[in-house]
Order: structure tokens, then sequence, then C-alpha cells
């Protein structure tokens, strides 16, 4: 009896610990908004609610590219997800013009575009043993180039299909749309990543290399995989934005690759692979949203946010990653 | 008589097999071809004007390099390094005021010191709480750029006349003859190298240098040996943040102005140049000159490219494309050489 008591007390505590970092997640937003309601009059509304989540929507997709190619180990990490949401956007644009008939080949160009951009990174960094980080900085500047190459001495034209549209920027009721999206695919990324051999061999590398690998995974293909994966729901991101913003410009996603990596690391995605909850990820997008939400209500803009994002990461890694040597 | 021959033959072969896989050689020997073939290329290369106009355009990469080298080295890397180098360019045009020439001195020092704590915190991050270098200074590269962006919001700033003794001496007002006449022969921005390399010579002969390239190799080791790792990887960042203050004083004697994105293309191609130099990524491996060797190559590659009459909007994908091919190269270059290496010695 007082066996299973035990079981349970202990089963309460990894309970617990599994939800640590998510409780600390939350009550860091709670934390945000008593601020802003404090400094700023007007900063706690369901509509100010709703916005911020919406726009926290784009960081937390982001932010599930960053935790599969994360959770996979290797010390991954994508640099360049938001060059290749913007790339997609732009060339799907002019494909697109506005009309629902020609969404499917959009996703179609959008799915090539994402898995080349993912091959390319994934088997530089897994096949190659170069660092995720350099290359995927470089290829950010590769996929920039290839935007300015296409945009040389021509407009980017054509609009968003309808349909995009009204799932990236409409609302139902107060609902946006967009929360939808994320509701749809939070459980999918959940069961896949935690029901499935593809999950399970992916946290697998991540947890200990050298056992997964002992054990007859192929951690090199499961990492290039995550980054596929990266790379195709990046592009995929990219049709959401243009559907959100109505047209392609050229640094459309640039701005999202911090906030995604700062949202997976506050969400409590482990850096060296192989932890991670999805919903913790989200909860850090808010989160960051809150936060550039307050900075700008103060009227500090961009150099804020920057200052912000930065001292926060730099915060959150000492508290989270920081491996100190006892003396 | 035949089995002579055949030894002879073998010796030829792992010889010039040695001569191919040293990578020392085959990186002077790819710079020689460079050189060579800009030299082709540029009109007037060997005229005075040109070859100081090539050492000014290849000054910011080489010293970035250098300082980035001796971060790898000791087992880090540092992605801040182009976010610094804006900052320290926005704190140095704040501090200054037109007309006012001993407040060149002010910026000099307050610059100085700005430079040191970069170095410090993004020591702290790597050193003592061992955080992964490459995220921890991914997130100080974001306070450099917001603290640069509250500085100077958009590129500009006021310098003092003297501060162009930094990029062209003939250009200070006032200044003697002599200065003239020297900065003639030879161009600031080859002093602000050389004193780079005494910097890195002096430190490579003392105790801090040997213990970089312990730390790099094996930190764990180190540390039961008795090193204070910690620091050591500080004194790197801060050795780094040097070369990236010396970088800020060529680019504001140049541009006279201040921008809080200018250096941020330069982080990657420091890092890449690094790595072509033969600076292992995993640390302790590699020489902090031939880094320097590695910086002139991807100079020469980008002069090249530009007298390929390639439109502009081509360079940022060329920039990429040849990081890309630099690293992956090298990385393929040292796999096989390590291979070849234990080939012959099998045999």
């Amino acid at each position: 009896m007082s066996i299973v008591m035990s079981i349970r007390g202990s089963a309460a505590n990894k309970i617990f610990d599994r939800y640590k970092k998510l409780i600390i997640a939350f009550l860091l937003i709670i934390f945000l908004f008593v601020l802003g309601e404090i400094t700023v009059s007007n900063f706690l509304s369901i509509g100010q609610i709703l916005l911020t989540v919406k726009l926290a929507s784009f960081i937390a997709l982001f932010g599930l590219c960053q935790m599969v190619v994360i959770a996979g180990g290797g010390s991954g990490l994508d640099l360049s997800v938001g060059y290749a949401a913007t790339m997609t956007a732009v060339f799907t644009a002019s494909i697109m013009d506005g009309q629902n008939a020609n969404l499917w080949l959009a996703v179609l160009v959008a799915l090539g575009l994402g898995i080349a951009v993912g091959l390319a990174n994934g088997v530089l960094t897994a096949y190659f043993k170069l660092p995720p980080l350099v290359v995927t900085l470089a290829m950010a500047n590769i996929l920039q180039g290839v935007i300015n190459v296409y945009t040389a001495g021509r407009n980017i034209t054509g609009r968003p299909s309808p349909v995009l549209k009204i799932i990236a920027a409409k609302s139902t009721g107060i609902f946006p749309n967009i929360l939808f999206i994320l509701l749809i695919v939070t459980p999918i990324v959940m069961i896949i990543l935690s029901r499935t051999k593809w999950g399970l061999k992916l946290f697998g590398s991540g947890t200990n290399e050298t056992a997964a690998h002992l054990s007859g995974v192929n951690v090199k293909l499961v990492r290039c995989t995550a980054f596929v994966v990266s790379g195709v729901l990046a592009s995929l991101i990219g049709l959401l934005l243009i559907g959100n913003m109505g047209i392609a410009f050229k640094d459309m996603g640039s701005n999202y690759v911090m906030p995604s990596i700062a949202a997976a690391v506050v969400g409590g995605v482990s850096l060296t692979g192989g932890d991670g909850n999805y919903l913790g990820v989200i909860l850090g997008a808010i989160f960051l949203q809150t936060l550039t939400n307050l900075l700008v209500a103060l009227g500090w803009g961009d150099a804020g946010k920057w200052t912000g994002f930065g001292i926060v990461l730099f915060i959150l890694l000492i508290v989270y990653v920081s491996n100190r040597r006892s003396r | 008589m035949e089995r002579v021959n055949k030894t002879n033959k073998t010796a030829r072969d792992s010889f010039f097999r040695n001569l191919l896989f040293n990578p020392d050689f085959s990186r002077l020997f790819i710079l020689i071809v460079m050189f060579a073939i800009t030299a082709v290329l540029q009109r007037n290369f060997f005229a005075t004007k040109s070859i100081v106009r090539n050492i000014n355009s290849f000054t910011p990469l080489i010293l970035l390099t250098m300082g980035q080298a001796v971060v790898i080295l000791s087992g880090g890397l540092d992605l801040s390094v182009g976010p610094a180098l804006s900052l320290l360019t926005c704190v140095l045009t704040s501090v200054m005021k037109v007309g006012s020439p001993v407040t060149g001195l002010y910026a000099l020092v307050v610059t100085f010191a700005v430079a040191m704590m970069i170095g410090v915190i993004n020591g702290i991050g790597i050193g003592y709480l061992r955080i992964p270098p490459v995220i921890v200074t991914f997130a100080t590269s974001f306070i450099w750029l917001g603290i640069a962006l509250f500085l100077r919001p958009t590129p500009g700033g006021e310098t003092v006349d003297w501060f162009q003794a930094f990029y062209k001496i003939r250009a200070v007002e006032g200044a003697p003859q002599f200065f003239k006449a020297f900065g003639e022969v030879i161009p600031p921005a080859l002093i602000l190298v050389l004193i780079g390399c005494v910097l890195w010579y002096i430190i490579s002969k003392t105790r801090t240098g040997r213990y970089i390239y312990a730390v790099g190799s094996n930190n764990d080791s180190a540390y039961e040996t008795g090193i204070d790792t910690a620091r050591v990887q500080m004194q790197a960042c801060m050795i780094n943040s040097v070369f990236i203050f010396l970088t800020a004083l060529f680019f504001v004697g140049q541009n006279r102005s201040g921008d809080a994105r200018m250096g941020d293309p330069l982080t990657l191609k420091a890092i890449a140049a690094a790595v072509v130099g033969g600076i292992a990524l995993t640390g302790g491996r590699g020489s902090v000159y031939f880094a320097l060797v590695g910086a002139l190559i991807l100079s020469f590659v980008s002069k090249i490219i530009f007298f390929a009459n390639i439109p502009n909007a081509y360079q940022t994908l060329f920039g990429g494309v040849i990081v890309i091919v630099a690293i992956a190269g090298s990385q393929l270059y040292t796999l096989s050489g390590r291979r070849a290496v234990e080939e012959s010695k099998l045999t």
C-alpha cells in the first residue's frame, strides 16, 4: 500500500516537474499583463488579449519549426525559417493572384520550396556535421539573396487567395480564425511527437545520440528530416503570412526568427534536445507578444523590443540552460 | 631492384599526398591563386592607390576574423560580433562632438570600456554559466542591437576631425607633415591589423595563450588540470572585443558615422573566414595567423566576383553561397585529409 502511495507521490511530482516550465511561462504572462495594466491604462481587455493571441499565433507556428529541430538534438536551431516563409510568400503571390483556384498550385510550390530548403539545411548539418546555426544563418542569407534577385527590377505583384485571407486575417465573431488553425495544429503535433515512431526517434536522438544509434535509430536521417519538416512548415507559414498581410514584401518573415527561438526557450524546450512540449512554446509566444505590446505601449519601439527580447532570452538561458560547475 | 623502385614511388606518392593534405600549404596555395587571379583582373593592381584601397576594404574582415578565431580556439563561438561592432560605432559617434577634439579621447575610453563589457558579458555566458556559446551570443547580439538602436535609430552621428587618422591620415587637418607622408606609405588600416597581430603574438607567448588552446581542445581535462576554464574563455571573449574595437575605430574613421545595422553581414563572414583559415569549429585547433589567411582568401574571392560584373541584387545570394561552400568544403577537406593520413599509416 505504502509502495503504491509513494509511486503516486512520485508520479504527482513527475507531473509537476513536467509542467513546471509551463506553469512558469503562464505566470510570466500574467505578470506582464498585471505590469501592463499598472503602467499603461487599458492594457488588459478581451480585445487586447485576443489581438495578442492572434499575433502570437504566428510566433508559435514558427516556434514549432524551432521545437522540431531543437528536439532532435545536435544543438539544432533553424535561423532560415523567416526567409523561407518570405520566399514562399513572394513567389506564391503572383501564382495565386487573388484566385482560390490557384491555391493548390501555390501550396505545391510552397511544399517544394520548403522541402528544398529543409533538405539543404538537413544534409549540411546532419551529414556534413556543420553547426546548424551557422548553416541556417548562411541559408537565410542565400534565401534573402534569392528574394533580392527575384524582386530586382520588378514589383512583387499578386494577392493571396481569398481562402488564405479568411484563414489568416479574418475573425469568426470575436475569435481570430488563425486561433482555430493553432487549435487544430496543436493536438496533431502533440500526437505526432509523442505517439508516432518518428516522434519517439526524434526525441530519442535528442536525449542520447549514442543510445539512439545503438538501438537502431538512424540519427542523421532523423535530424535531416527534422530540418525538412521545419522547412516545409516555415514555407506553409509563409502562405499564412501573405494571407494575413494581403501582400508580400521583402522582409515580412525575418522579424519572427528571434521571437520563435525565444518562445521555444521560454516554453521550456530543452536546447540540448530530447525535451519539449508544444503547449509551452505557445505560452512562450504569447509571453513574447505581450512583452512586445508592453514595450510598444511604453513607447520604446524597436530598440526596446530587441533589447527586451535579448535580455529575456539571456535570463532564461541562465535559469534553464546554464550548467555551472560546482566548485 | 623492383622493390626499390616501388618504395621510391610510394615515397614520392606520399610526399605529394602529404603536401596536398597539408592544410597550411593548401591554404597558402589557394591564397596565391586568388591573389594572382585578382592581380590579373584588376587594372593597376600593383599601383599604390589600389593596394591601399584593397587593404582598406579587407581590414574589417581580417580584424573580426582574428578576434573570432580566438573565441573559437577557446571552444566558443561569437554570433554577436556584427551587432557588437555596430554598437561600438554608435557609442563612438554619440560621445564625439564635432569641433571639440578632446571628445574623441573620451569616446575612445568610453567605447573601449563598452567593448570590454561586451566581452565580459559574453564571457560570463560562455565561460562561467556554460550556456552553449552559439545560443548565448545569439541572445546578447539582440541586446547590442537594441542598445545600438536606442543610441542611433538611423545612421548618422558626429565625429571629430582627427578620427579620420584611423582611415586616412592625409584627410586630418593640421596633422604634421611627417605623419601625412607616413600615412601615404603605410595606410592606418595596415597598422590596425599589425596591432592585432602583435597583440595576439604577445598573448600567444603567455600562459593565457596556451590555456586558450587547452580549454578549447578539452574543457574538462583543462579544468581537471587546474586551469580556470571559465576565466580563460572570458579572456578569449575580451581579446575578441579588442579586435572588434579596432574594427570600430576603422569604420568610424572611414564612414564618419555610426549605424546600428552595418555590422550584421560581417558576423557570418568572419566565422566562415576563420573556418577557411583552418580554425576547427570544435575548438582548440588552428592558428590565428592562418585565420588572417582565410580572411584574405574570402576577401579576394568577393573581389573576383565583383570583377565578374555580377549585378548588385546577386550579392547577398553569392555571399551566402560562398559561406556555405567555404565551410562545407573545409569540412570535407579535413575529413578526407584525415582519412588519407589514416590510410597511409595503415599501408
